[in-house]
């Protein structure tokens, strides 16, 4: 066995070793484009959330990375990635908001683990329409049909995905009301 | 040449990994929810069994025995790393579909079990022809799966609306729990066939 020791170590280094040489090629090649994947992703968000906007730029603030949406040189909007739990895995999401009449334009998904024909209709325009021009601050969600602008519709049968999204969206507003004001 | 169509056809039917001998149970019940998600699993884990058998039974002479399971593992776990990053760049929705399901490929006992039983022992041509049947059967079988999920739990397959609007989406069918019940009624009709070719 011990003069064996030097032949299993000299085995499983050299393979090693080989496996790590070609994945660092591999590594190479794909991450220009993993990271436009990325890029693009967080651009069309951006856009989407700030709709008026033609341009953006990014700002950082408090340490919290901004994009701030310009339109022929007015600001009409920002735009934050929030991050949290949700039901199963986590939730990333962007909201835009308008810290001028301290309004929130809209959300977008950008990564989530939700139960797909549940939890994953948070991704629905039906649901993500909840939050289109809702005022900063705390917001319930309820069962039925929301009566006043601070209430969230939860999606049936996702209650607790609805909630956990409402909870990262407040955690982005508040961000940006630190950051921008607006609001009360 | 009887020898490699018989390797090939075995996986496909009479020792399926999935149906007879049940191994790979994981991605089996978890991302057959939708027929896109099962073909591309399918397809992943074909691709990573497919070059691991190959490599292994290269090299199976120059690997000691006492250190053959961690040598395959990392062999496998370079093909998986290696599928990971390439669905990531060009295929971004269906990585981001499966996501955690991709890297757990490694674990995957259908490809260590390969390694084991067949590309170890067995010539490179060999071991082909076998890793191609079982991918494949692995494959047909994810996808048979996932089509009746993702009709009776959205009512459409592979994305596409089939069922009208009349039709109550049965959720369950989407849910792990669609998966057992679903997976049991695919392995009763499979033996009901097998007993009668039999």
């Amino acid at each position: 066995m011990n003069k064996n020791i030097g032949k299993l170590v000299m085995t499983l280094t050299i393979i090693g070793i080989i496996s790590a040489l070609s994945l660092a090629f591999v590594y190479e090649w794909t991450t220009p484009y993993i990271e436009k994947h990325a890029a693009k992703a967080r651009e069309s968000g951006i856009f989407e959330v700030v709709p008026e906007a033609e341009s953006y730029e990014e700002v950082t603030k408090n340490g919290i990375k901004f994009y701030e949406g310009y339109k022929s040189g007015q600001r009409v909007g920002v735009a934050l990635i929030e991050e949290g739990p949700g039901f199963q895995g986590m939730i990333k999401l962007m909201v835009g908001a308008n810290p001028a009449n301290g309004e929130i334009y809209g959300i977008k998904i950008l990564e989530h683990e939700e139960t797909p024909g549940l939890g994953a209709n948070i991704t629905t325009d039906s649901y993500k329409s909840n939050f289109e021009g809702k005022p900063f601050g705390e917001y319930d969600v309820i069962k039925r049909e929301t009566s006043d602008p601070y209430q969230v519709e939860a999606i049936a049968g996702a209650t607790i995905s609805s909630e956990k999204v409402t909870r990262i969206v407040e955690d982005a507003v508040d961000k940006i009301q630190n950051a921008y004001g607006g609001g009360n | 040449m009887k020898q490699l169509i018989a390797d090939f056809k075995n996986g496909l039917w009479k020792e399926n990994p999935i149906i007879v001998l049940v191994i790979g149970m994981c991605p089996t019940l978890a991302v057959t929810n939708t027929a896109v998600n099962g073909l591309a699993m399918g397809l992943a884990t074909s691709f990573v069994l497919i070059s691991s058998e190959i490599v292994i039974s290269l090299i199976k002479k120059l690997i000691p025995n006492d250190v053959r399971i961690p040598s395959y593992i990392l062999i496998i776990a370079t093909f998986v790393t290696f599928t990971d990053y390439f669905l990531k760049a060009f295929f971004p929705d269906i990585a981001a579909s499966l996501s955690l399901f991709i890297p757990l490929i490694v674990v995957n006992c259908l490809i260590l079990g390969r390694q084991e039983a067949f590309a170890s022992k067995n010539p490179v041509h060999r071991s082909i022809a076998d890793a191609v049947g079982m991918g494949l059967g692995f494959t047909w079988v994810l996808v048979a799966l996932s089509i009746f999920r993702e009709l009776l739990g959205m009512g459409s397959v592979f994305g596409i609306q089939l069922l009208g609007s009349w039709y109550q989406p049965m959720i369950i069918m989407i849910l792990p729990a669609g998966a057992f019940i679903s997976l049991g009624i695919l392995i009763g009709v499979m033996n009901v066939i097998s007993s009668r070719e039999g």
